[in-house]
């Protein structure tokens, strides 16, 4: 007797939310099923993957292949464009490490010159990303969600310190979207969502970012927390665990030590640029089978292989 | 003249006035002339919020008049002020629209309209700046101030009462030359906008509340009911309107507290009908920031606080020498205490703090000295059961301090205030500005005021220490009294899950969490103060098995907090379906076949168990949220518990616990055999470490043989 495949496909699915405007924009969520079983039901929504682009420009010593793609650029926006070019790109991140009052401190107005510089370098759909410094976070979030009105960017992170002021100013005033984080704990992850619908914010301005760690950093949290909010999602109908799950992936890879030793100090590691994605693509892939519906990397390369890998699947 | 007459009255004037503007400035300008406030995107607010109309010329203005007419009805009912108020404030747009119809700057020529001396109009980004803070309540609510107080000076104590508790304040009319005279910084970056020069004005205020609606409540045009609910719940604002009150503000107070917010007064005049908690009616004007807090239900965080010293958890380990130590406050050789009582909240007045008795000045360096810490709360919702919970946190408050070693509890505490703090200017009176700051701000859900006396007076405190006992023993009483029958419902607790994640504890007044660390008290505390946060209410209503400790109720719980990994827990056994442990589990009881009991180690004993094994290697068949019938993590206070292990006979299964642990619940657990069995000093029986040799079960049977041990001659466990 043949072997006959029963598709599990549950009776909730995970909430649709949009970014972006026009012909780009971008559906995540609506699966009924457990994470690219594309076999029990064909994807509603391919998980999308995003590139990241810093205002302060990469450290490109020993990625040669990432400085020769962005060669030539002299501005921001050009780095936007660029990486809004890369094959199998669906949206772009926009990060604003220079905001940090630790660093380079730039002013919430600078923020905004170059926030406006990025969004007429490209019509993907924007997603912001602070500095990571609740305070001024929220300053450069109220802001750029005024001056980003009409491009329905989504804005990384709504911590429990900050949700009201970014919940309010970007979601609510603005109708943008908000991606809520917590730090690898399906309650307060839940509980975040919870807030942030009774301060007002829509279940469907609200995108999961529910922390993550590069593959061999305690990833395996990470794998657990996002199968038990998939579980709760689809197979209990949690509404308030149903939002879509995006994950910063290239903020953890990029910092750990497989993607900073130069090949001189570690030359049985073998090439710099080759570890450095095979960091990003490890833990991608991993976030994705995990429940991810979105993904940020860094690397071209990275970002075809994953997108490739998507589309193979689909 | 009633009240509803008045309403009609100045609802009825404020529509001429606003029939006659529009009249003149269409001879003026023609009825196809422009009208629009500018900056907005919502037309004329008011009028789109409550008719949905949107009006950009003359001629629309005109027929807008008629909606407007029609919602001043009169029929003598609550509903008829409540639309003419409304509709009063519509009224009053249409004359603020024609003035700006006929001038696009009738309130000055500056392009900042902080510049000019009534601001006017309100911008939609000036609504979104003001908004944003309002959603989040970092501006906790505003005041709309109308017309003259009785002095300059009350009028500038008032503005900067509400300006320091982060109230956002609005001026209309008369008040707004007393604060000129007396020099008071104004504008929206400071948070006190003077409108306009009389109360038509008022409606930019109502503008700018509707389109807050619009922005942040996605209220849609002409929902009336809705808007109205939105501003109520949402828009923490209210008036404050001085004496003579004209007919026309008293119609447009109708209106505000249609919209929920509340008036408060010293008009007597025609004030014959009352609002509880919405017009309030006080004559004394220097009452009237706390009534108006009261009465909108603002509570102000605290933010900063008046200390010399840093707090910060960096100096919670803190320890002070006796050399380095200005005083001590020692209640193992003097009269010393904490105490938290609840009072009514018209009792107390926030923010006292009172000191009986001498300055830690006044005491000579390396003074043993009497101290009694007494803090008075207050609130709608706060219960005396609280009362435990934020008086055990006064340790961890204290002992934050920089150069301040605090310990213990109740009357036995330890307090040593170093030199180095009293050098920087710590004295008594500090104590009470940190614990007012920490219990307003940690307790804000439940704490409306606060108050603390602190006293030094050695008799007072002798007096007081005896009274405080008589209240530690009541608490104890009722904490003893409590079961699991006498309460309507458990809670659950789930703070653990971040590394257990399929743990559940369902906390009962019986059976504390397993960490020893939240009691059933501390339970409904936390719930009542963080109603998302771990501990969630478990009705007990639909009873499976009392005996075992099953509920319907506590299943489904179990089975939604686990996130679908556990189905069923019975409360009182250990061989079915025991509560599951995280792994911080103050105690493990496991079965011990050959005595048919089991015996008890807590964490802290290194040795072998009688089952041949020790704490940590019964741990790891214990934790991780799994569940392993004969094994069990519980707390301590659980072993003298009647419920404990009940399903299997109770307390009198108990065989074997480490000397330490045994004396530390000897005294409850041997009247808790009295009780059940009837047997004295049934500790005597269960062996330990001294008593037979590690890891021996032969020899513990022959010990409890000899003392006639009742587990031997019970049913099997298993």
């Amino acid at each position: 007797m043949g072997f006959t495949a029963k598709a599990q496909v549950y009776n909730a699915a995970i909430q649709e939310t949009v970014l972006g405007v026009g012909d780009k924009a971008l559906t995540l969520g609506g699966a009924r099923t457990q994470p690219l079983c594309s076999f029990d039901e064909t994807w509603k929504n391919a998980p999308a993957v995003g590139v990241e682009v810093s205002d302060i420009p990469f450290e490109t010593e020993g990625f040669p292949v990432l400085a020769e793609y962005y060669a030539g650029c002299e501005s921001f926006g050009d780095r936007v464009k660029r990486a809004s070019e890369m094959e199998g790109a669906k949206f772009v991140c926009l990060h604003f490490e220079g905001a940090d009052p630790g660093g380079e401190n730039k002013s919430v107005e600078d923020i905004v010159a170059l926030a406006k510089e990025a969004a007429a370098a490209t019509d993907l759909p924007l997603v912001i990303t602070g500095c990571k410094n609740v305070e001024k976070d929220q300053a450069i979030f109220t802001a750029v969600s005024d001056a980003l009105s009409d491009r329905n960017p989504l804005f990384m992170s709504a911590r429990e310190e900050d949700y009201k002021t970014i919940g309010a100013a970007c979601a609510m005033a603005n109708g943008h979207k908000v991606g809520a984080e917590s730090a690898v704990d399906i309650n307060l992850a839940k509980q975040l969502n919870v807030l942030m619908t009774q301060l007002g914010v829509a279940p469907t301005s609200i995108v999961m970012n529910l922390g993550s760690a590069a593959a061999g950093y305690g990833f395996e949290y990470v794998a657990s927390t996002m199968d038990r909010v998939k579980a709760a999602a689809l197979e209990q109908n949690d509404t308030m665990l149903q939002m879509p799950v995006i994950t910063p992936v290239a903020l953890e890879t990029w910092s750990v030590k497989e993607s900073i030793m130069s090949q001189a100090e570690m030359p049985e590691w073998g090439d710099k640029e080759e570890r450095a994605v095979d960091m990003e693509v490890v833990t991608a892939s991993a976030c994705l089978t995990s429940g991810s519906d979105a993904v940020i990397l860094r690397h071209p390369t990275s970002v075809k292989t994953i997108a490739a890998m998507l589309a193979a699947l689909a | 003249m009633g009240l509803f007459d008045v309403v009609y009255h100045g609802s009825d004037e404020m529509y001429f006035k606003a029939e006659a503007a529009v009249k003149e400035t269409i001879e003026k300008i023609g009825e196809n002339a422009p009208v629009s406030f500018g900056n907005t995107a919502y037309y004329l607010a008011c009028i789109k919020a409550y008719t949905a109309l949107e009006v950009t010329n003359m001629a629309q203005l005109r027929d807008a008049l008629v909606p407007i007419r029609a919602m001043m009805t009169r029929n003598n009912r609550t509903a008829d002020i409540f639309h003419s108020g409304i509709a009063t404030a519509m009224a009053a747009e249409v004359i603020e629209a024609c003035k700006y119809a006929v001038n696009p700057k009738p309130y000055g020529e500056a392009d900042n309209p902080n510049d000019n001396k009534y601001h006017g109009h309100m911008t939609d980004a000036e609504v979104r700046e003001l908004g944003v803070p309002l959603v989040t309540r970092d501006i906790p609510g505003f005041v709309v101030l109308i017309d003259e107080a009785p002095t300059d000076e009350q009028a500038v104590a008032l503005i900067k009462g509400y300006q320091s508790r982060g109230i956002f304040v609005f001026l209309l009319g008369g008040i707004i030359d007393q604060a000129v005279r007396k020099g008071v910084k104004m504008g929206f970056p400071v948070r006190v906008v003077p409108v306009g020069p009389d109360i038509i004005a008022v409606s930019h205020i109502i503008s700018l509340v509707v389109r807050a609606a619009f922005i942040f409540g996605n209220i849609q045009p002409g929902d009336y009911v809705n808007m109205n609910t939105y501003t109520m719940d949402r828009i923490f604002a209210f008036v404050n309107a001085f004496t003579p009150v004209s007919d026309i503000t008293v119609a447009c107070g109708a209106g505000a507290i249609a919209m929920g917010f509340p008036v408060i007064t010293n008009e007597t005049k025609d004030m014959n009908w009352r609002v509880p908690k919405s017009l309030i009616i006080n004559e004394d004007v220097d009452q009237w920031i706390d009534c108006s807090l009261e009465a909108r239900g603002i509570k102000i965080k605290v933010t900063e606080m008046d200390i010399p010293i840093a707090c910060s958890s960096a100096f919670e380990g803190e320890i002070i020498r006796k050399g380095d130590m200005q005083l001590e406050a020692d209640g193992s050789r003097k009269d010393c205490l904490e105490l938290v009582r609840t009072k009514d909240v018209h009792e107390i007045e926030d923010h006292k703090i009172t000191l009986v008795g001498k300055d830690i000045d006044e005491f000579g360096v390396g003074e043993k000295i009497c101290m009694a810490t007494i803090v008075e709360v207050g609130g709608v919702k706060m219960q005396p059961d609280f009362e435990p919970v934020m008086e055990r946190k006064i340790h961890s408050f204290i002992n934050c301090l920089e150069g301040i070693m605090h310990t213990g509890q109740r009357d036995l505490i330890r307090i040593r205030v170093s030199k180095a703090a009293f050098e920087a200017g710590f004295r008594m009176k500090h104590f009470g500005e940190l614990l007012y700051a920490k219990i307003k701000n940690e307790y804000d859900a439940v704490v409306d005021k606060c108050q603390v006396t602190i006293y030094t007076e050695p008799e007072k405190v002798h007096e007081l220490r005896v009274e405080a006992n008589k209240i530690y023993d009541a608490r104890d009483a009722r904490v003893s009294k409590l079961t699991d029958e006498s309460v309507d419902v458990f809670y659950t607790c789930i703070l653990c899950q971040s590394f257990s994640p399929s743990h559940v504890c369902i906390i009962t007044p019986e059976r504390l969490g397993l960490c020893g660390a939240v009691s059933w008290m501390d339970a409904k505390a936390t719930n009542q103060l963080d109603p998302n946060g771990p501990c969630q209410i478990v009705p007990k209503e639909r009873v499976i098995d009392e005996n075992i400790g099953i509920w319907e109720d506590v299943n489904e719980a179990v089975n939604k907090y686990s996130h679908g990994a556990l189905e069923q827990v019975s409360l009182y056994s250990i061989m079915m379906d025991p509560m599951t442990s995280c792994g911080c589990f103050e105690c493990i009881c496991g079965i011990e076949p050959f005595s048919n009991g089991v015996v008890i180690v807590n964490r802290e004993h290194t040795g072998l168990t009688p089952l041949g094994m020790s704490f940590s290697e019964l741990a790891s068949q214990t934790g991780g949220g799994v569940q392993t019938p004969g094994f069990m993590g519980h707390g301590r206070h659980f072993i003298p518990s009647k419920k404990f292990m009940k399903a299997e006979g109770g307390v009198q299964r108990i065989v074997w616990m480490p000397k330490a642990l045994k004396d530390s619940v000897a005294e409850r657990l041997n009247a808790t055999a009295k009780e059940l069995y009837g047997i004295d000093s049934f500790v005597d029986m269960i062996a330990d470490e001294t008593l037979t040799p590690e890891g021996d079960p032969e020899a513990l049977v022959e010990f409890l043989t000899e003392k006639g041990h009742p587990a031997l001659g019970l049913e099997p466990m298993m």
